[in-house]
């Protein structure tokens, strides 16, 4: 919002005529970790009163001067700026800080939950550090990433978080299966797990041979450049052009391998294709 | 006519209409600056800081009403997870306790720490500047100009930026 500077001035002016009795300080501490217990002297005779303000908590007691104000661990367990208010007549105020414990949990975001093998960056992590009570921890904390495939090491770093967050990208390496990625952080760790998938295939090559109705076609079993098997369910397209035209068939590949019937005549040129990869071409005579 | 006089005579009308235009403002959209967009490792698009920008304000102007109220309901969908525990929290107590919070004329400088790579997480930093107020059955027990320094953690939500953690830092 935008003020006048008039405006202003006669705010200022105005609360500080209205708080000339108010004093300040309280001889809290500026800051507190969270759950720590303090205690607020409170000298004087009589009746008073306490509040406790902040965006996530906010108290208010009746108690007589002369004895301390005790503040539980409960009353300061979110971390953020406090004001703790004490009336008696006029109010003193103090403001002061919560700010978080030690690290007791690890939240760690992974992406994706399927990497195709072979990519650069084609996996990242974030990991926060959160205290016992859900605070972001923002201190640096050094937190250990790994990424473990196939029993081996595909992926290790050590990475201090800035204002609470550390991350990492890695490689997707060239084994393909289940892999487990782990972020720790002294005691408290996270695991996630991702899938591994093959990349696209290396070479497709296909047989056919006469069916009653056509041409029946398969592929060998199919494979990406580092060997894994591709994923059941990866498309293959056989195409076969004959006398009667051009036949085309999508066929999932179902244990390694793709099959399709082509119903053809004549003299037929069988193609295959996945992805970006083209089959071997087979020329064959088929009786109608 | 001394000062004295003088701040006796103008103090009350000039408070009145301060608490007059302050209880306007509340209701608005605070104003919010995006000082910068160089957060990594992703890059921010341009309509992304402007959504974060719109949502932000959004939530302060939510949580400004609620705390005004002490309804925890009007936080609405801006805050999700320990941000709308925390608050709901908050707002329940002072419910519990007969007090009210305001914050009034706020103006906002966002800046942009982090980014993730996948987009889903963006991390901020707040210098928020306002009027807090404190009330207790209506009355002010405490008045303070703050500039306050907030880190922020959003996420995206299916149609805004939601606040996910709000942590006011002492200063560096």
């Amino acid at each position: 919002m935008h003020r006048s500077p008039l405006l202003a001035t006669l705010t200022a002016i105005a609360l500080a005529a209205l708080c000339s009795g108010q004093q300040t300080g309280l001889g809290i501490s500026p800051t507190v970790i969270a759950g720590a217990e303090i205690s607020i002297p409170a000298p004087g005779t009589g009746e008073a009163t306490f509040y406790l303000a902040s965006a996530a908590h906010v108290a208010k007691r009746k108690l007589s001067l002369g004895q301390p104000i005790r503040l539980s661990g409960q009353d300061l367990s979110i971390a953020g700026r406090y004001v703790a208010i004490l009336c008696a007549g006029s109010c003193r105020s103090q403001a002061f800080f919560v700010t978080p414990a030690a690290p007791a949990s690890l939240s760690f975001v992974v992406h994706p939950s399927r990497a195709w093998i072979g990519r650069e960056g084609a996996i990242s992590g974030v990991a926060l550090p959160f205290d016992k009570f859900h605070n972001l921890v923002q201190d640096p904390v050094n937190v250990d990433f790994s990424i473990v495939a196939g029993g081996s090491k595909l992926y290790s770093a050590s990475a201090p978080s800035r204002r609470g967050i550390a991350w990492f990208r890695a490689a997707s390496g060239s084994k393909a299966g289940a892999a487990q990625l782990t972020a720790s952080a002294g005691t408290v760790s996270a695991r996630r797990a991702l899938q591994l998938v093959a990349s696209d295939p290396c070479r497709l090559q296909i047989r056919a041979t006469p069916a009653p109705k056509g041409v029946a076609v398969e592929t060998e079993p199919i494979h990406d450049c580092s060997g894994n098997a591709i994923p059941d369910g990866t498309i293959v397209t056989f195409t076969a052009n004959g006398a009667d035209g051009i036949s085309t068939v999508d066929a999932p590949v179902k244990h390694g391998v793709a099959r399709a019937l082509l119903a053809s005549s004549g003299n037929v040129v069988i193609t295959a294709a996945s992805g970006v990869v083209m089959g071997n071409e087979l020329r064959m005579s088929v009786k109608p | 006519m001394n000062v004295l006089d003088w701040l006796r005579r103008w103090t009350v009308p000039a408070l009145a209409m301060c608490c007059l235009l302050g209880s306007a403002a509340a209701q608005e959209t605070p104003a919010v600056k995006f000082v910068s967009t160089a957060a990594g490792p992703r890059p921010m698009e341009e309509q992304t800081a402007r959504s974060v920008v719109r949502d932000y304000g959004e939530a302060w102007r939510a949580l400004a009403e609620a705390s005004k109220q002490s309804r925890p309901d009007l936080l609405g969908p801006y805050f999700v997870g320990a941000a709308r525990e925390s608050l709901s929290q908050g707002l329940k107590n002072q419910q519990k306790n007969g007090m009210r919070t305001r914050y009034l004329n706020q103006a906002h400088s966002l800046e942009a720490l982090f980014y993730a790579p996948e987009g889903d997480i963006l991390q901020l930093q707040d210098t928020a500047d306002y009027q807090f107020r404190v009330l207790s059955d209506d009355q002010v027990v405490h008045d303070e100009h703050i500039v306050v320094r907030y880190i922020v953690l959003m996420t995206p939500g299916a149609d805004r930026w939601v606040v996910r953690q709000i942590q006011a830092v002492p200063a560096q």
